[in-house]
């Protein structure tokens, strides 16, 4: 067995977290894992490798998701910092409100909305796609789903872009988001029932914890998962969506075509630009990687855009088809961490590019602005110039 | 050979009905049931589909 292949890039950079498709490929080529002395890093880069990881997670602990033990610290104890079996009582009350079993009864709710919205932008002729359809649905989602109101409304954006920021390496972009990961950190730990409103999600948290079906204390931690990792992810996989139908009008025709295309077309959105460009694992031990050494105590980037275009995995990886509808893509993670609000994600972007498809016979955008982020990927704005309604 | 079914662990996302509607399904209480759990060679694909698609691992073959 040999030691991984090396390389000098530095996965933060600005150039690098823009646009990391070539720097994925290049890794890729190297090697399934590529050490990177940057960031003191050892990279996963192929699809199997990376599935593999995800799923094996007594080698690769979820304990050091960041990439800076701040953040690693501030983590400790939920659900998404911990493996089994802590994880796994952690994480069935983080779900038991957000399963798709949970949400049945939102779906018309949702599908209402996401028409009701995108009529009106339709209706308007042109708009910023990102202010007015990416942030605008998912916030009004997730707070009326939680209960928040006031100020925590108004603040949501920017504490749950910031909870992400901080999982980067200490760089300007961790530090200067720190105090604002810190408000919301501040507002989650003295929240309490009556902030939330009245029957929403985060009200029946509160009520799990009075009944003793979660431990004491914990409803603030689970309110901040749900705004931590909810709210960045799906603004980007939202804007994705209009980004990649208005550059692709042959694909929206496909889904206008056929209705049933769009769970795979979110599918493609997925893989095509992940959210998330990169996660972090700790290596527990030696970990043998296709005849590769993987040192105990190792910090574990996983690139997950890499392996969703990882050539041995999908045929014709940098074409954006709708009609691949790649279900095992890894934007959503895999395995015991499989991203736990999947089916809340999926209501939305489904309730989105329905009524988009329905709505809408060709979108023209102009050029989209992005600006450097340490784990998301998303795009800043997007001016929708003209809208030609079906 | 079988279908293993991680109950805990299966969070109804449904995605494994998609890809093997013969072996599975989600009741209207939104819990998977598994229709056939003993399968034989011929249903050994699907079967892997549905376990391959899960996003939390919680369904097997073995
Ligand atoms: S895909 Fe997995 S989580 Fe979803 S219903 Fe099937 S077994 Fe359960």
């Amino acid at each position: 067995m040999s030691t991984p292949p090396t390389s000098d890039v530095d996965l933060f950079a600005d150039q690098v977290v823009l646009d990391p498709c070539p720097v994925h490929a290049e890794l890729r080529e190297q090697g399934p894992v590529v050490h990177l002395p940057k960031n003191g890093v050892y990279a996963l880069t192929r699809y199997d490798v990376i599935r593999g990881a995800l799923a094996d997670w007594e080698s690769f602990s979820s304990t050091s998701i960041a990439f800076n033990p701040m953040a690693n610290q501030a983590l400790t104890g939920t659900s998404l910092a911990s493996d089994p079996p802590a994880h796994t009582r952690l994480r069935a009350t983080l779900t038991e409100n957000l399963s798709p079993r949970a949400l049945r009864g939102l779906k018309g709710r949702i599908e209402a909305k996401a028409d009701a919205l995108v009529a009106e932008l339709v209706e308007q002729g042109s708009f910023e796609a990102v202010d007015a359809l990416a942030r605008a649905f998912p916030l009004e989602v997730v707070a009326d789903l939680i209960g928040f109101t006031g100020h925590v409304r108004d603040n949501m954006l920017r504490w749950g872009q910031a909870a992400m920021q901080v999982l980067g390496p200490m760089n300007q972009r961790t530090a200067e988001n720190f105090p604002i990961a810190g408000e919301l950190y501040a507002w989650c730990s003295e929240v309490t029932a009556d902030d939330l409103a009245e029957g929403s999600v985060g009200r029946g948290i509160f009520d799990a914890e009075a009944r003793g079906a979660i431990p004491e204390g914990t409803a603030g931690h689970i309110i901040h998962q749900y705004l931590g990792a909810g709210v960045d992810t799906t603004v980007a996989a939202i804007g994705n969506v209009v980004a990649l139908f208005a550059a692709h009008p042959d694909q929206l025709d496909l889904v206008r075509a056929e209705p049933s295309l769009i769970p795979g077309a979110f599918n493609e959105v997925l893989r095509f630009w992940s959210p998330v460009n990169v996660w972090g694992r700790l290596a527990t031990r030696d970990v043998d990687v296709e005849g590769t050494v993987i040192p105990a105590g190792a910090q574990i980037a996983v690139l997950l855009g890499a392996g969703n275009r990882d050539p041995r995995h999908y045929d014709d990886p940098d074409t954006f088809l709708v009609e691949r509808n790649p279900v095992d893509h890894l934007s959503f993670g895999y395995g015991p961490h499989g991203c736990a609000g999947q089916g809340l994600a999926r209501l939305e972007a489904h309730a989105v590019i329905e009524a988009l498809s329905r709505r809408v016979k060709r979108l023209v955008a102009g050029p989209e602005v992005r600006v450097p982020s340490n784990i998301t990927r998303s795009i800043e704005e997007l001016p929708v110039l003209e809208v030609i309604p079906a | 050979m079988k279908i293993v079914l991680d109950r805990p662990r299966c969070e109804g996302h449904g995605l494994c009905e998609e890809a093997a509607p013969q072996l599975m399904h989600v009741d209207d209480d939104g819990e998977l049931v598994l229709d056939r759990e003993e399968i034989d060679e011929a249903d050994a694909a699907l079967a892997n589909a549905a376990a391959r698609v899960c996003p939390v691992a919680a369904l097997r073959v073995e």
